[in-house]
């Protein structure tokens, strides 16, 4: 495969000479025979990080410039060069400028949600958000099918989960940590560690005690999803409490100064400490979330201020610790937001702002087998659609799963026993991993 | 058929026209037609309704199937629903806020002069006339690669037809305002399915107020609630799935109707007709009935207790309330206890709280609408708590929230702000409570656009989330753009503002300003300040007001309008600005206050939300899932489980003056609400039919509640009883963000900010299993000096669990060890006396040496007996801890069984007080033994959930 350069003067990857076979036509049985023959690499991840940037991000302000477009386009941002030639960004994100090779970035991901709650509903699960069904989020399908050690928690989400785990059940819900470290702290969450006066020894006769007491539901235990769910927390909260593991993977305070500086000082950077921290202790899946991107009005100052200079520290420290500690190899990485913003300034503020635009985003992906450096999909000149093929939610969805090792084809059953795709249109991105 | 099925139909039912392939036998049955059908038909049973119209117009489809001669398609009827239908005007489309191709649809239509103008427009190049052929509106669709969108139909296609002839004939728009579409009839209203693999074909007819009726089935868009129940074709062929129940969502035009699918689970054994006489068991077991569902059995005595006390009055029935519950004979009993807990301040508190939730009474929203920070939300809490104490009917409350002036009426200024700056003052809320209206509602923060207006108060009052129309017509309701904007123009003249007063009172508010701030002025937080410092001293400060600012009209204008009535000419175009009710058509004109027609409007019985609002509210209280679910997501594509019994509650409601307790006496004193929580194996898979009783975790105030009165002991747990005030349940503050209690945070406590009922959550999470058994607060609780395990082992005599923390221990071990020196040296003393002198002395020494025994035991430590140290033979040189008291079998019993129904409300059983006092004497000490069984017994799941 070579690269192209475009118009625009970024390079990106050919994909009309793949042809539908490739791009947005793997199939599964295609994907197989292709990993049978060694032709696909396989997913090599075998945790992962999923930031959000609820409220949207701006595309063209970010990851997507279009210096080139007219002045109530372009915006008021310039391009600047990364450490990988012909790939260009946001002059406001320099730290990521110069670790590009560590990630991907996708272009003219397209999708057609623009209300805030059903876009992020779409981009947490890979698919379409139905009435009659929700669907789960990534990390309680990890937590599923490839749970932590008893211990350690399968999913953390710091602060709070955007997305519930859906049909598969409440078990599967995240460890929310309800707060978020600071630079240098001691940090925990509350109630992990055991209260003086009372050993180990003493919690674990309590455990059987109320094993031997909470037997009131008998067969109900299998087939109510809120009583099987308090049992599963309640079995974990145990093995939580009675190890030291769990509170060391919480406590960043642990990290040298030279090590969390890196990562920015704000909140959202020492989220993203905490989640390489988690992920390297076990936990299967940490979701970060750095909000405050719903610009309809003063989107540049807000943007330049405050928005970019933390996402810049914060991922670029999170990709750098992690390539440091060597755990870039086997951790997923999925940046996104639920949708674009206008290619179109709009006149509602003195500086302008850009409004919900689903059918123009940009999303991120690192770690495993995905192969950084690259640009995957391009949007038109005035980054308002896809210039070609179109990326979905859904295939971004197949291709995490699959750099996780599961196959996004997988069936469920619902609580009725309906069986379900997991993701149900979304086509593996096979450039990713290239 | 083996038995005839009743169908819940409130009126007329007639033979559908002979188009579908069903044979019907009709049965009329007290005062119901009963369609039912032959046993061997494979094809569903259809309720049919509505008379067969003669004069309808035949499908667009066949008219246009050649092309017509001299008939004209209509741009409302036709033309944009057929572009809706071929997915023009879809968010993925043109339908997209920025267009798409150049080319911008109303996203979901009905915005009919914007639409006709993006496609007149010469720059679109979609519609020309003098070539129709080359209209870009009928170039595109036909050719896929021309059309990003793709093929959307064929070259003489009758879609193709009806849009050629619409150019042909001038692309017009004939209507300047929307034809209003009077009815639209889809029959059948109701499918049930017998058998697998059975179809049936949705019939739909437009009636417009022209008077013509038109079929426009294929015209309509189709969607299913669940596919897996019943999937739909574009054509409206209906097929079935798996068993359950759910609704096929029929649009045309404005109007969104759904269509009722049954598809029962398979019959295993016949099962006898409930019993009660309830009308709710009736209607919900008539629609068990289609389902093949049977009901389980009521729950035990001692399960409808903590049910029921937990439900109505968000707390935990006491031991001894149990006890005297289980024990009573009388046939009536939970009638009464039903009766009892909807008299108890309980009930009051609980519900304050969840109309604190409803109308948003939030902290954050609150900062600064009174010069006295802080007490907002409380007075806030405590008008509704009074109002609920006294059962005032739901519409009057209502009345003093819509309607709510800041003033009581002849209330001078003055007057007014010297009972707001009581009312203000710590403990005062219930004079708040007093006044007739409560204009903090208008007061929030995220309440003051007439936008924020229009959606927060139709989430609050109707149930309903009319955001959606805001930028486009609702894709589950009718409402439309112009709807939600004339809605929300009856919210412009409301003003409220901390600064803002009646005319006549600024000179008022002049000089109670300056009284507190003399000649100085303030402004923002130094004036808050002053204000505030002010009220402390006892001062009389001056409040806001909320006003309505409404533009009179001047006398010419009064005189051009009358002059217009008289010449019947439309009245509506004077300078005076006006908006409208939802779906209602009359305008209101804002030269006076909007709120009493708004008020009026909702508590008129034909209201469509109003009381179904609240009592879909209530009745999700009690069975964690509303009949229309979410409860705030009214719309018509989202119709009740049970439409009967919605229509029923909210009917009989109104009837009874909207009388509350009424409402919750009549569910719950239903079987519906006391069924067991086992399952059987026809309502396993249930979970919206009120088939059995299917476990819910306590809502957030409610679990912290129980926690304290579990743990605590018998005299702290009546405090809290008694007086309430110290209860999460009766606070109705809801703390700033990141001020929250923890606890309350972690349970899902509301925020009171979105318009959502989602803002509380109910769902539990492993941080909540972290909390209760492992949280400083918890073990602190536990081991409380003032919580129950302590006063259980005083109760046995044994020691207590009170750990002493090391400072404290050698607190204790000083005093004590102070204590023996001066017995020592007493003792010494004594010896060395003479006989005549220790004679005279003993009796003094001996009372003196008790209390120091006394004073040394209760610090933890043993003293020798008193003879031997007196006598000297014993030594006593160092001092030595008590040794643990073991008790009494019989007390560990008792002991046990108290710990049950102060957390389970029930008793135990033999195997559990078994388990119980074995682990209590193998513990280390009592104390440690009985402190863990209370743990173990707030740790089960039975605790934390319904059941």
């Amino acid at each position: 495969m070579q690269l192209n350069r475009t118009c625009d003067g970024v390079k990106r990857r050919d994909m009309l000479k793949i042809g539908s076979l490739s791009f947005g036509g793997l199939t599964l049985p295609n994907y197989l025979a292709m990993a049978n023959n060694g032709q696909a690499t396989q997913g090599r991840a075998d945790r992962a990080i999923f930031i959000e940037l609820p409220g949207g991000p701006s595309h063209i302000d970010t990851f997507d410039l279009k210096p080139n477009a007219p002045s109530e386009i372009r915006g008021s941002f310039n391009p600047i060069k990364t450490n990988v030639p012909g790939i260009e960004i946001s002059e406001h994100l320099p730290k990521l400028a110069k670790v590009a090779d560590k990630f991907c970035i996708l272009r003219g991901v397209s999708h057609t949600l623009a209300a805030h709650r059903l876009g992020q509903e779409y981009v947490n699960t890979g698919s379409k958000p139905i009435p009659a069904l929700e669907y789960p989020s990534f990390g309680a399908v990890l937590a599923k099918e490839r749970p932590s050690d008893a211990e350690i928690p399968s999913l953390v989400a710091v602060p709070k989960a955007a997305q519930g785990p859906g049909f598969l059940g409440i078990r599967y819900a995240a460890l929310e940590t309800n707060s978020t470290p600071t630079q240098g702290q001691p940090y925990s969450v509350r109630g992990i560690s055991l209260p003086d006066g009372i050993g180990v020894h003493e919690v674990n006769r309590r455990q059987a005690l109320l094993k031997k007491l909470d037997r009131r539901f008998g067969e109900l235990e299998q087939s109510d999803q809120l009583i099987e769910g308090l049992d599963q927390f309640g079995a974990q909260a145990y093995s939580m409490i009675t190890s030291s593991r769990a509170r060391q993977a919480f406590d960043i305070g642990q990290e040298p100064e030279s090590f969390s500086r890196q990562f920015g000082d704000d909140s959202f950077g020492q989220s993203c400490l905490l989640a390489l921290r988690l992920v390297e202790s076990g936990v299967r899946l940490v979701s970060v979330q750095l909000g405050g991107w719903d610009t309809h009005q003063d989107n540049f100052t807000r943007l330049k201020s405050n928005n970019l200079p933390k996402l810049d520290a914060g991922l670029s420290g999170l990709l750098n610790g992690l390539e440091q500690r060597g755990l870039l190899g086997t951790t997923a990485v999925y940046v996104t937001g639920e949708f674009g913003r206008t290619p179109k300034i709009n006149q509602r503020s003195a500086e302008g702002g850009r409004d919900h635009y689903p059918r123009c985003m940009f999303m991120l992906m690192a770690g495993g087998a995905v192969q950084g450096g690259q640009v995957i999909g391009e949007s038109d000149e005035k980054a308002a659609g896809p210039r070609n093929e179109t990326i979905t939610p859904d295939d971004v969805a197949a291709s995490f799963y699959y750099n996780l090792g599961i196959d996004p084809t997988t069936e469920f059953n619902s609580m009725t026993g309906r069986p379900i795709t997991l993701v149900r249109d979304g086509n593996v991105i096979k450039e990713l991993f290239s | 058929m083996g038995e005839t099925k009743r169908n819940l139909a409130p009126d007329n039912f007639a033979m559908y026209p002979i188009t579908l392939r069903v044979t019907f036998i009709l049965t009329f049955v007290s005062g119901v037609w009963i369609g039912t059908q032959n046993s061997e038909a494979k094809e569903p049973r259809l309720l049919v309704r509505g008379q067969s119209t003669t004069n309808v117009i035949p499908p667009i489809n066949t008219r246009f199937a050649a092309s017509p001669e001299g008939e004209s398609p209509d741009f409302q009827k036709h033309i944009i629903p057929l572009l809706g239908k071929l997915g023009c005007n879809g968010r993925a489309c043109h339908g997209s806020f920025q267009g798409r191709g150049g080319f911008q649809l109303s996203l979901f239509g009905y915005d009919f002069r914007a639409d006709h103008g993006a496609m007149l427009d010469d720059s679109t190049g979609r519609i020309d006339l003098q070539d129709p052929d080359e209209s870009l509106v009928l170039a595109k669709p036909l050719n896929g690669d021309f059309h990003e969108g793709g093929k959307r139909f064929d070259k003489n296609s009758w879609q193709h037809h009806v849009l050629r002839t619409w150019i042909h004939q001038g692309a017009l728009n004939h209507s300047p305002e929307p034809m209003q579409l009077e009815r639209l009839d889809v029959q059948p209203k109701e499918i049930e399915f017998t058998e697998s693999k059975q179809e049936t074909n949705l019939r739909v007819l437009a009636h417009w107020e022209d008077g013509s009726v038109e079929d426009v089935t294929i015209l309509c868009r189709f969607k299913s609630n669940d596919d897996s129940i019943a999937s739909v074709t574009e054509d409206g062929i209906v097929a079935d799935g798996t068993a359950g129940d759910t609704h096929i969502i029929v649009s045309y035009d404005n109007a969104v109707i759904p269509v009722s699918i049954v598809k029962p689970f398979p019959a295993s054994k016949s099962f006898p007709l409930t019993s009660s006489k309830h009308p709710i068991d009736r209607l919900v077991d008539q629609k068990l009935r289609k389902l093949n569902i049977q009901a389980s059995g009521k729950c035990s005595d001692a399960e409808f207790i903590r049910r029921a006390s937990l439900d109505i009055s968000g707390i935990l029935p006491s031991p001894k309330s149990v006890e005297d519950f289980l024990s009573n004979t009388e046939p009536m009993k939970r009638e009464h206890l039903i009766d009892e807990l909807l008299q108890s301040d309980g009930y009051a508190a609980w519900w304050a709280t969840r109309f604190s939730d409803w109308t948003g009474n939030s902290d954050e929203q609150l900062n600064n609408v009174l010069p006295v920070r802080n007490v907002a939300t409380e007075m806030w809490f405590e008008w509704l708590r009074a109002r609920l104490e006294n059962n005032v009917p739901y519409d009057e409350i209502v009345e003093g929230i819509v309607n709510a002036q800041s003033r009581n009426p002849n209330e001078t200024y003055l007057e007014y702000c010297q009972e707001m700056t009581e009312s203000c003052k710590p403990g005062q809320a219930s004079r708040f409570a007093d006044r007739e209206g409560m204009p903090l509602y208008w007061a929030r923060r995220n309440f003051q656009s007439p936008e924020d207006r229009a959606i927060g108060f139709s989430y609050t009052f109707l149930g309903v989330r009319i955001e959606c129309a805001q930028c486009h017509k609702h894709p589950f309701d009718r409402w439309s753009k112009d709807d939600f904007a004339q809605f929300a123009k009856l919210f412009t003249p409301i003003r409220v503002n901390q600064n803002l007063v009646a005319q006549d009172a600024k000179k008022e508010r002049d000089t109670l300003l300056t009284a507190i701030t003399g000649d100085e002025k303030l402004r923002g937080a130094d004036l808050r300040r002053a204000l505030y410092g002010a009220a402390r001293e006892g001062k009389t400060i001056p409040f806001g007001e909320l006003l309505v600012n409404v533009r009179q009209l001047t006398e010419k204008q009064k005189r051009a309008i009358e002059l217009a009535k008289k010449r019947v000419r439309d009245t509506t175009s004077t300078t005076i600005p006006s908006g409208k009710i939802l779906g209602q058509t009359t305008n209101i004109s804002l030269d006076h206050d909007p709120r009493n027609e708004l008020m009026e409007w909702l508590r008129e019985p034909s209201n469509p939300y109003f009381a179904k609002a609240i009592v879909n509210r209530v009745w999700s209280n009690y069975f964690g899932i509303g009949l229309v679910d979410p409860t705030d997501d009214m719309n018509l594509a989202n119709p009740p489980s049970n439409g009967p019994l919605m229509d029923y509650l909210a009917d009989e409601f109104i009837k009874n003056q909207f009388d509350l307790k009424w409402l919750h006496r009549a569910i719950t004193t239903s079987d519906t609400y006391q069924r067991s929580v086992e399952p059987n194996e026809s309502n396993r898979l249930d979970q919206k039919n009120f088939a059995r009783h299917i476990p819910r975790r306590l809502p957030a105030e409610v679990i912290y509640d129980a926690v304290m009165l579990a743990t605590g002991s018998d005299a702290k747990a009546s405090l809290l009883r008694d007086e309430l005030n110290a209860m999460a349940i009766a606070d109705g503050k809801p703390k700033r963000r990141n001020q929250q209690d923890f606890a309350l945070e972690v349970f899902g406590q509301s925020i009171r900010e979105s318009n959502c009922d989602c803002d509380r959550s109910d769902s539990p999470s492993l941080l909540q299993s972290v909390y209760l058994r492992n949280d400083s607060e918890m073990h602190q609780r536990i081991m409380d000096s003032s919580g129950w395990v302590t006063q259980a082992c005083k109760e046995i005599g044994v020691q207590g669990p009170v750990q002493m923390n090391d400072a404290q221990y050698r607190t204790a071990f000083n005093r004590a060890n102070t204590i023996r020196k001066q017995v020592v040296n007493q003792a010494s003393r004594f010896r060395q006396a003479s006989d005549q002198q220790q004679l005279k002395m003993r009796k003094t020494i001996a009372s003196e040496l008790q209390r120091a025994s006394q004073k040394i035991e209760s610090l933890g430590f043993q003293m020798p007996p008193i003879n031997g140290i007196l006598s000297g033979k014993q030594k006593w040189e160092s001092l030595e801890p008590l040794p643990p008291k073991t008790a009494k079998h019989e007390d560990l019993q008792n002991l046990v069984e108290q710990a049950y129904l102060r957390t389970l409300s029930r008793y135990p059983d033999i195997d559990e007080v078994n388990v119980s006092v074995d682990y209590i004497t193998q513990s280390e000490s009592p104390a440690d033994g009985v402190a863990s069984l209370l743990w173990a017994l707030v740790n089960t799941k039975e605790f934390i959930i319904t059941h």
